[in-house]
């Protein structure tokens, strides 16, 4: 986090930027009117496949039928928010030779990538998300938050679900650069973010090892823990720890992403030299 | 034909960046049969349908799809590259109908991995379940198969056509994309509304769940199985109307 706020000049010196990312989405309106669609229909798949599965009632890992599919809901609802193309811009960006324009800017090159990616978020938040969280609401049969304070944690968490993924998404860049078809990649990348972040299953259901090994890696705190936080499914101490352990992989990752630029950085400019 | 082996040459010359991107689109299938797998560790059966059963209509459902994708790159990309590029100025003055040259001048190979990996669900899943196929099976498995990537590629051709008219560069195509996905599962677990449009307005479940009910011998819908060819020739023909009047329409960009 730290690279991104903690620094008072460097965030500042960003909010242009992420001023200009919510103008662009602004002028792609139509794109977004098809994906509320694109997102209820998401939703729908998986409503209709759990509603099969608890077709005779009971519970699947402590989980009623309603349980998953506002978990399902709130997973595609945040999605909609935390959803970014940091990735895919970096390709662009090395592709067109736009890159060399972000060296000699006196901001700092990750910071600059994801305030656009936050503002794009903003808007997303405002006329995709709500929109889509009342879609949902009126077609499914959704919960509400456990409690005030799992609303508190919930918005919290998904907050930091938006810098976890752009960490992430800064990363992967960095390696897709170097390959000539990024596309795939991304494409690849999307669907198996969706299986590990909890989105598609919640992390809980996984067998074991599988389950454990994925609690250790920063996936579920994509997904699973703000939609757990949500469902209440962790309280007190517990729900403490999660946002914690979602703190940390994102401020770890996001050093990392710093890291790793500063490395390729060096390379690029010898290239361009 | 000789522009598939043009193409495939081409990218073969890049031979490691192409086995990456079928290495990553390999990923993405292995990810969505994690979901089945994952759902059936906790419950033997859903709607009457068991693990296998669910393979193997899954499975199938990839082998049309993995054809559809390996085809289809220009559609997505038309109203960009022949439109507003002003390409199809070039694709008008050749003696080759249109459609044919913008599907055939770019393809997604890496997606026939798509096909690949559903045919050996679909042996697994048969060999699993003990099914047994005749010859006359066997030849309509093949023959539905392309039926269905012809649906597929008649209701995207048709859509892409509409960007003759509307300069639109969203469009409706990823949401009907993402339609197809409820052609992997079984039709039976959707609600009514659902089922009429995946049957009768966009019909995906002619390209998947019906074909996979008659080959599972389940006994249901023999009447949509036989159907399929039909509406796979209906698909075509609206298609190539309206894809027909869009050209007729064209006017180019200029310059």
């Amino acid at each position: 986090m730290s690279a991104v706020r903690g620094e008072g000049t460097p965030w500042r010196a960003a909010l242009p930027f992420a001023r200009i990312g919510f103008l662009n989405m602004l002028a792609f309106r139509a794109r977004y009117y098809v994906g509320v669609l694109t997102y209820l229909f998401n939703v729908a798949v998986y409503y209709f496949i759990w509603r099969a599965v608890f077709r005779q009632g009971g519970s699947v890992a402590g989980m009623t039928l309603e349980d998953m599919v506002t978990y399902v809901a709130v997973g595609w609802a945040i999605r909609s928010f935390y959803f970014n193309e940091i990735d895919r811009e970096l390709g662009t960006q090395v592709q067109e030779g736009k890159l060399a324009m972000n060296l000699i800017r006196p901001v700092d090159f990750q910071t600059v990538m994801i305030a656009d990616a936050a503002g794009q978020s903003a808007f997303r938040a405002v006329l995709f998300t709500i929109p889509i969280a009342i879609v949902l609401a009126l077609v499914f049969p959704l919960k509400p938050p456990a409690s005030p304070l799992a609303a508190l944690l919930f918005l919290v968490s998904a907050t930091l679900s938006f810098f976890l993924v752009a960490a992430l998404n800064f990363l992967v860049g960095l390696v897709a650069i170097r390959s000539k078809s990024i596309l795939g990649i991304l494409r690849a990348k999307y669907l198996v973010f969706e299986l590990l972040s909890g989105l598609l299953i919640p992390t809980t259901l996984f067998p074991q090892p599988l389950r454990s090994i994925l609690f250790a890696s920063p996936f579920p705190h994509i997904n699973f823990t703000p939609a757990a936080l949500y469902l209440g499914q962790a309280a007190g101490t517990r729900a403490l720890g999660l946002l914690a352990l979602q703190a940390g992989w994102t401020a770890g990752l996001l050093a990392l992403g710093q890291y790793a630029w500063r490395r390729s950085r060096r390379r690029i400019t010898i290239q361009g030299g | 034909m000789l522009y598939f082996s043009q193409y495939a040459k081409a990218r073969l010359e890049y031979r490691l960046d192409f086995f990456s991107s079928v290495f990553a689109s390999f990923l993405g299938t292995a990810a969505a049969f994690g979901f089945l797998l994952i759902v059936f560790s906790r419950v033997p059966a859903v709607h009457g349908w068991t693990f296998e059963e669910m393979v193997f209509l899954y499975g199938f459902s990839l082998i049309p799809l993995g054809i559809f994708n390996v085809l289809s790159w220009n559609l997505y990309l038309f109203s960009d590259r022949y439109l507003i590029e002003g390409r199809f100025d070039r694709v008008l003055v050749r003696p080759v109908n249109s459609i044919f040259q913008v599907l055939f001048e770019a393809f997604r190979l890496e997606s026939l991995q798509e096909s690949v990996t559903g045919i050996a669900a679909v042996v697994w899943a048969s060999r699993k379940m003990g099914l047994s196929f005749s010859a006359p099976d066997v030849v309509l498995f093949v023959l539905w198969t392309f039926c269905g990537a012809a649906i597929y590629l008649a209701i995207f051709i048709g859509l892409t056509a509409t960007s003759f008219w509307i300069e639109d560069r969203i469009g409706i195509v990823p949401p009907v994309f993402n339609l197809m996905q409820f052609g992997r599962y079984p039709l039976t677990i959707y609600d009514g509304w659902i089922r009429f449009t995946l049957s009768f307005v966009i019909p995906f479940a002619f390209a998947s769940f019906y074909p996979v009910v008659h080959f599972l011998k389940r006994g249901e819908f023999a009447r949509e199985f036989w159907a399929v060819p039909l509406i796979a020739a209906a698909c075509l023909a609206i298609a190539w109307t309206i894809w027909d009047r869009g050209v007729r329409r064209y006017h180019s960009t200029g310059s």
